[in-house]
């Protein structure tokens, strides 16, 4: 017998579920460091009951929530208070109007091909003193934030120009969802991601994809971001249709697929992607547990930290990197206690939210300080990215520090020397 | 399908300590909450049963207790369950935040609301608070900091109370959790030292809101002892509970080192019962729901606001098992006449009650679930509330339920 649970409540009256317990007062990290933004409570459920369709927005604070969504992981009571908060911020900014700047940012993935194809001139004019200088007074961009590197050939170029895989006929297929930061600034994680699968026995497919839609909703454009949900589920749901799973390897990528296009986006086929979507480390523990593979790992004594991205804890699916690099000979690895590294994806580019972003890192940094590790190992890019800025240290996706301990070299792959 | 030895249903106190337990002999744990638990909300000191007078042995006035309340949850696991228990939660606190008795009973210690309340264990950062004197105290609150007032707080206590600025412009409005990482700072925490230091007049003691850091609360406290030149301790207040926050970071940090795979944040939605045992359950991450299996598992869902309990407008029920709930016979025995007034109302008596293995029974006494073990506040019996025995309760069952469940 399965006893059938709490039914859903619309969320337009969720707010009075909220009993004002201040759980998430506890971990709202933008809370945590400046009294500007009155928290989750507040923002959320606290000034819902207070909002109306036919009036105009009055909170101009509701844009300093960076979407983390920690507040929704601690809730007692069940309030979606980031969606609440994300609607409010959608209202605002609709009306308010966005600027030229969020309208570009949210449209990396346009550029981003074009970038990499000329990733010689792009890389160093954005390091430019006089370029962050333009784009920190005109777009305020903030200069301070080092700016991604573009790489080439891209993922997709590697994937498509590499040799075929001999056996690939008799293998289980897997498809891989890259995301646009693996595809034009982090190539090798992407070349990870197809090493541990085909050391796993897969043969990899890569579907066609766009951007997930994610930076579009960090801006409140839910409309863009459907637009998005709608072609990748276009070209992904076939794929999952024929029986083949999808990975991700980037988090809030694999977030926003899994969990926003249907509760949140309503678009026809969510359910059905998302049951056959997986992190790439649940889907490798997955396999171990089940007894499906054998692969083990060379040992590596070295010094490591992992860091949970917020996107992780929301996917709430436990720390599947941190079990599988425990499985590594050897490695003294290291939980990162700390809640959010404060980036926020786009948030932390923008001028007047900067001092932000480094304020709720400095706590993370002083943790990183403590442990003082070799490398560090975080599964979102966002993190990643704040994280080298504030520490300095080398910083990769736990795939790819795995696939530099698989037993045989990969060829085709060079190892990421840390 | 991954199997797991043992599932906890709730992040509690009761949740923590059953997880930790079992992972302790060995188990593999999945524990999983809809929230972050209780901890954050009255998580602050260790109350085993402040019924029992400062001054009375503990041991003796808990085992009278029992004798006189063979229903209670302490029945279960007598004086010696609870010590054993006990010992383990301190464990887990090494020196320099660690747990601490005032001797062999409970002590009286100030509250937010300025009355005095009575507990057992105290962190370190509260010690300097028990058997305080009005002559020799001194409370301070922070201007802008609404949880806390000082001058309320030591009207009701007798004493002198001041309300001070924090010594860094446009900090007005900080959250508690705001407060507790600057004092992580030794800036900040030594230039507030000063700050109090002025304001003092030769008293010995001085009483700050709960908000001594997150990271090293026992060296903030002693920096701000060095500074202001008398003792210090926190007062514990409105949630968030920063001693809280610190109970429960220990915990999962404790769980995971150790292996256990930590879920939180959506509700577990269903149970799969056969043949009188539990072979799985469902949790809901919207538009997913995932069932998770184990040999054993842990109902530590707390009361009514963590959702363990659940009442409409006639009966209350246990919505995750269907379990039998005990429970006053009509709507119009649940409360006492008036809200406050010493005698417990008779729906906190409402919950679970268990054999001594602490597996649900019905009303004849019969197990219900073979593979269900119930800890916390959930539990049947007890009057948490008027008897403080909150903590003590969910330590000592959280401790015997995973005992229980993994010895079978």
């Amino acid at each position: 017998m399965t006893h059938a649970g709490e039914t859903r409540t619309p969320s337009h009256t969720l707010p009075d579920v909220c009993v004002r317990c201040a759980t998430c007062m506890a971990v709202c990290p933008v809370a945590r460091v400046t009294p500007r933004f009155p928290g989750p409570k507040q923002a959320g459920p606290g000034a819902q009951r207070f909002r109306s369709a036919a009036e105009a927005s009055v909170d101009d604070w509701i844009e300093l929530c960076t979407s983390c969504r920690l507040c929704d992981t601690v809730c007692p009571a069940g309030v979606p208070i980031s969606e609440l908060n994300l609607l409010a911020k959608a209202k605002y900014l609709d009306e308010r109007g966005r600027t030229f700047r969020d309208w570009l940012l949210v449209r990396s993935d346009l550029f981003g091909e074009m970038a990499a194809r000329f990733s010689r001139i792009v890389n160093p004019l954005m390091k430019n003193r006089a370029v962050r200088w333009l784009l920190d007074r005109v777009l305020e961009i903030d200069r301070r934030r080092a700016l991604p590197d573009y790489e080439y050939p891209t993922f997709r170029e590697w994937f498509r120009t590499r040799p075929a895989v001999t056996d690939s006929g008799s293998r289980p297929r897997i498809a891989y969802f890259h995301g646009c930061f693996t595809n034009t600034n982090e190539v090798d994680v992407g070349k990870a991601a197809v090493a541990l699968l085909e050391a796993h026995g897969f043969a990899v497919d890569v579907p066609p994809q766009r951007c997930c839609g994610i930076p579009r909703l960090g801006v409140g454009d839910l409309q863009g971001a459907k637009e998005m949900g709608g072609r990748n589920l276009a070209s992904l749901l076939p794929t999952v249709q024929e029986g083949t799973d999808i990975v991700f390897s980037s988090t809030s990528c694999g977030l926003m697929l899994r969990h926003e296009y249907g509760p949140l986006l309503n678009l026809p086929g969510a359910e059905e992607l998302a049951r056959h979507l997986f992190d790439i480390c649940e889907y490798l523990l997955r396999l171990r547990e089940e007894g499906k593979t054998d692969v083990t790992f060379r040992p590596n004594p070295m010094k490591a930290a992992y860091f949970a991205p917020c996107h992780l804890k929301s996917l709430n699916i436990g720390l599947p990197a941190l079990e599988l690099l425990r499985l590594v000979p050897g490695l003294d690895i290291h939980l990162i206690e700390m809640d959010c590294c404060g980036l926020g994806g786009l948030y932390g580019f923008k001028k007047e939210k900067y001092a932000i972003t480094e304020d709720i890192g400095r706590d993370l940094a002083v943790e990183v300080a403590r442990i003082d590790p070799e490398v560090i190992l975080s599964d979102c890019e966002g993190c990643r990215m704040q994280i080298r800025q504030l520490t300095k240290r080398t910083v990769l996706h736990p795939i790819q520090f795995l696939r530099d301990a698989l037993p045989q070299p990969i060829a085709g792959f060079s190892p990421t020397s840390p | 399908m991954r199997r797991w030895d043992l599932i906890v249903i709730g992040t509690g106190l009761a949740g923590l300590t059953a997880a930790r337990t079992a992972i302790e002999m060995g188990a593999r744990v999945l524990i999983v909450g809809r929230g972050m638990g209780s901890l954050v909300l009255f998580g602050n000191t260790i109350d085993v049963l402040g019924a029992i007078p400062p001054g009375v042995d503990l041991e003796a006035g808990v085992t009278n207790w029992i004798a006189a309340h063979p229903d209670h949850p302490y029945a279960r696991t007598g004086w010696a369950g609870i010590a054993e228990a006990l010992v383990a939660f301190r464990e887990l606190f090494p020196p320099p935040y660690s747990f601490v008795a005032a001797g062999m009973s409970n002590s009286l210690v100030p509250t937010g609301a300025g009355t005095l309340r009575p507990t057992y264990l105290l962190p370190v950062t509260m010690r300097a608070g028990a058997g305080i004197t009005a002559a020799e105290t001194l409370i301070v609150g922070f201007r802008g900091f609404k949880d806390f007032q000082g001058d309320t707080v030591s009207l009701h206590l007798k004493c002198r109370g001041v309300n001070i600025p924090l010594p860094r412009y446009g900090l007005e409005g900080l959250s508690a959790l705001a407060l507790a990482r600057l004092m992580d700072e030794e800036p900040f925490r030594n230039s507030l030292g000063e700050v109090i230091r002025s304001q003092k007049a030769g008293e010995k003691r001085i009483g700050l809101p709960a908000v001594l850091g997150l990271r090293e609360p026992a060296a903030v406290m002693e920096d701000l002892e060095g500074i202001i030149g008398a003792r210090v301790f926190e007062i514990p207040m409105l949630p968030p509970s920063i001693p809280g926050v610190r109970i429960f970071n220990r915990f999962r940090e404790h769980l995971i080192a150790k292996g256990a795979t930590f879920l939180m944040g959506n509700p577990v939605t269903g149970a799969t019962v056969k043949d009188g045992r539990c072979e799985g359950i469902t949790i809901c991450n919207p538009p997913l729901e995932t069932t998770y299996r184990a040999e054993s598992y842990i109902l530590a869902t707390g009361r009514f606001l963590g959702g363990g309990l659940w009442a409409d407008m006639e009966r209350v029920s246990e919505p995750l098992f269907h379990l039998p709930v005990s429970q006053p016979t009509m709507r119009g025995d649940w409360f006492q006449e008036r809200f406050f007034q010493p005698e417990a109302h008779p729906i906190h008596r409402a919950g679970i009650v268990t054999d001594m293995a602490l597996r649900p029974v019905d009303e004849e006494g019969k197990t219900v679930l073979s593979n269900v073990w119930v800890a916390g506040s959930i539990l049947a019996r007890h009057e948490a509330i008027e008897e403080h025995s909150r903590e003590g309760i969910a330590i000592a069952t959280g401790y015997l339920a995973a005992k229980r469940a993994l010895t079978l």
